[in-house]
């Protein structure tokens, strides 16, 4: 490390004790922006602490959780590690996570699609684990096609960076089929049997991603995700190394059969989530697996695990149970709204929808979700619509079919869902602006 | 095909050209004739087949990203006299953001020059930067401000007998510079205003519906509805604009 570097290192460091021992904050970017300021390249000097190695995890939907799972389950094996649990995803925050002055077995690390670019080649991780790509932010990101480049460049700066990838993704195996013809490794996971499940609705990658041809399934999990294959020209999901069978979902969580050549099969279960938390949980599998993790000592991080992060979070206001979760584009919102109907309880729902710059300004996406499937359900006793764009949310709600008041605060989502038996939920549905302070507010009224 | 005053919606390639929730202009047409018991039938045009505009009362098309609207504009130009005539005829025609530039002559796929369907006098080339965000525009054709949002690369120029759609109020419209947003030839509305813009402003879908009415000799008046709900998403985003 050279001396721009270390003193780099301590300036983040400084910034950061400053912020945690006398403004009592978290500080997951200053600090890591401080060192950046002093050496831009001050991650590619620290990923060395990470001494067996690093994991970055990207995808739209589920960094965090399949960030944090991983982590845990690395820690419960006696590993040290470092981490931006937080979910400060771009180079900052990955930076912040580096500088603790300990050094550590792994570095897993959540990171933004673009922000690859410039993580992959400082980090140079041994696996990047890409989980998903939906339509998110068109106005801040670009379109899918501009996502799938920068993650195929970022490989590319990365050589010896192994893919972890969805199989299941059309789109995810159209970056994985691009890294494998400039030499990137790949290993693939998927769910390697017909759930049964009722479609829903496939906004994008309906088309090969080489030919342009329509996909045909065998099945679909959700959303584009499942057993694809372009009937004009082979391109079609690969062997899978991680296989999960014998998938079972419903209102006890999920569990499955976890397969792969190396160590046989395991189970896993987790007593939460729907389909799309079997695909974060294979990967966070595979991966412990892969850095030493016992199947015993994952299922017993998984059993332990409460992030307390505002996804899938369970707590209980006024005697109501209240269940808060993240959702923050169609897929992410349509996989709630599945979750909610595998609850069979009566059930009151608040939605929240800003439109912040970390929210991306333009709210046209609330038109492709599936809000429909809440109409007319008996046990969907009460809607409300909050946030900056509470208006847009209503208006879209009523053309689904659904009457919903307008609840500015969370408080007032409580009081109306007080028309409820009080041991019937409420659910709290937000995008991510809101997520931080509807979850301090929840969780003070809790107390 | 249809009788009475049901509609008959044609929307194409729904598939391709629903980059943002441009789907939600159908159902908000649907609705809104459902509500008011006129009733419907929506028929989509996917790749490969040829649509058929007899009979068509309203047509959509939406907005794709480069490469999907690259591919439609291919399918379309096979197309185009049937088009024309439907225009010429007095058909009514919504497009939006890339369906908007497939309207003119000619629009840029990069430094490409892609041939547009003609349908109405204007043309598209490409400035720097994007204009992304919320726009709000006053038009004749609606008595709210028409309110969305915006995010495009290209700049539209109309020809000196094509009408805008209207002023730009907040936001940068066709070109960012002339003020000018949209367009309006005959029962043609063309708009940047992207995705989901007929749930916000009611006005503007019923005026597309009583046009598409009165070209079946109907007289075009529709029952009001009550509008609450939609004008208080406009008012909000008008008052937060201004």
């Amino acid at each position: 490390m050279g001396v721009r570097s270390i003193v780099a290192t301590t300036a983040g460091r400084a910034v950061r004790a400053i912020l945690h021992g006398l403004m009592h904050r978290a500080g997951s970017q200053l600090p890591g922006r401080m060192a950046l300021a002093i050496d831009p390249q001050v991650v590619a000097h620290l990923r060395h602490k990470a001494r067996a190695g690093s994991v970055v995890v990207c995808g739209t939907n589920g960094k965090t959780t399949t960030t944090n799972v991983i982590a845990a389950a690395l820690e419960a094996a006696g590993l040290r590690v470092l981490c931006n649990r937080d979910g400060a995803n771009m180079l900052p925050g990955v930076a912040s996570a580096l500088l603790p002055s300990h050094t550590a077995d792994w570095a897993i690390i959540e990171a933004d699609e673009l922000s690859c670019i410039h993580i992959l080649p400082q980090l140079r991780p041994t696996y990047l684990v890409l989980l998903n790509l939906f339509r998110d932010q068109l106005d801040r990101s670009g379109e899918i096609d501009h996502v799938q480049d920068v993650i195929v460049q970022a490989l590319a700066a990365s050589p010896t960076t192994t893919l972890l990838v969805c199989g299941d993704d059309p789109l995810c195996m159209g970056v994985a089929e691009r890294a494998q013809m400039t030499g990137t490794t790949v290993l693939a996971f998927g769910i390697d049997e017909d759930l049964g499940l009722p479609g829903d609705r496939v906004p994008e990658a309906r088309f090969c991603q080489r030919c342009g041809t329509e996909l045909s399934y065998a099945y679909r999990s959700y959303a584009q995700l499942g057993a694809f294959r372009c009937p004009s020209c082979g391109f079609a999901r690969p062997e899978l190394d991680y296989r999960a069978t014998n998938v079972q979902l419903g209102q006890a969580g999920v569990a499955f059969d976890l397969a792969c050549d190396d160590t046989g099969t395991l189970r896993v279960n987790v007593s939460d989530g729907g389909v799309y938390l079997v695909y974060n949980l294979l990967a966070a599998t595979a991966l412990a697996l892969r850095a030493g993790v016992e199947p015993a000592t994952f299922q017993q991080a998984l059993d332990g695990y409460d992030p307390g992060n505002g996804r899938l979070q369970h707590l209980v206001v006024d005697g109501r149970p209240v269940v808060l979760n993240l959702a923050k584009n169609p897929t992410g919102l349509n996989q709630n709204i599945s979750l909610m109907l595998a609850d069979d309880r009566l059930k009151a729902v608040h939605i929240i929808i800003n439109d912040e710059a970390n929210d991306g300004h333009d709210v046209s996406w609330l038109w492709d979700v599936d809000f429909e499937r809440l109409a007319g359900r008996p046990d969907v006793c009460i809607v409300t619509a909050g946030g900056l764009r509470a208006n847009d949310l209503q208006v879209r709600l009523k053309y689904a079919g659904i009457t919903a008041q307008i609840a500015a605060q969370v408080s007032d989502a409580l009081t109306r869902a007080d028309a409820l038996p009080a041991e019937d939920p409420l659910y709290v549905l937000t995008n991510y602006s809101a997520l931080w302070p509807t979850k301090a507010e929840l969780e003070q009224r809790s107390r | 095909m249809g009788n009475g005053r049901e509609l008959q919606i044609l929307h194409l390639y729904p598939e391709l050209l629903n980059l943002y929730g441009d789907s939600g202009n159908i159902l908000v047409l649907r609705k809104r004739l459902e509500w008011r018991h006129l009733g419907c039938t929506v028929h989509e045009v996917h790749m490969g087949e040829r649509a058929s505009l007899t009979g068509i009362d309203l047509v959509f098309i939406g907005g794709g990203s480069d490469r999907e609207q690259r591919i439609v504009c291919d399918e379309l130009q096979r197309q185009r006299s049937e088009l024309a005539a439907f225009v010429e005829d007095g058909g009514v025609l919504l497009a939006v953001c890339g369906g908007y530039q497939l309207l003119g002559h000619s629009y840029l796929m990069g430094n490409e020059e892609v041939r547009g369907l003609s349908l109405v006098d204007l043309y598209t080339d490409r400035g720097s930067p994007r204009l992304i965000g919320n726009v709000m525009v006053e038009s004749r054709i609606a008595p709210q401000p028409i309110v969305g949002y915006e995010n495009h690369g290209g700049r539209t120029h109309l020809g000196a007998r094509v009408e805008p759609l209207g002023r730009v109020l907040f936001g940068n419209g066709n070109d960012g510079k002339s003020g000018q947003e949209g367009c309006l030839y005959r029962n043609v509305v063309g708009t940047y205003v992207h995705g989901p813009l007929l749930p916000k402003n009611p006005g503007m879908a019923d005026w597309l519906l009583s046009r598409a009415l009165e070209r079946r000799g109907d007289t075009g008046e529709l029952e009001p509805l009550d509008d609450t709900e939609e004008l208080a998403a406009n008012e909000t985003m008008r008052k937060r604009l201004l």
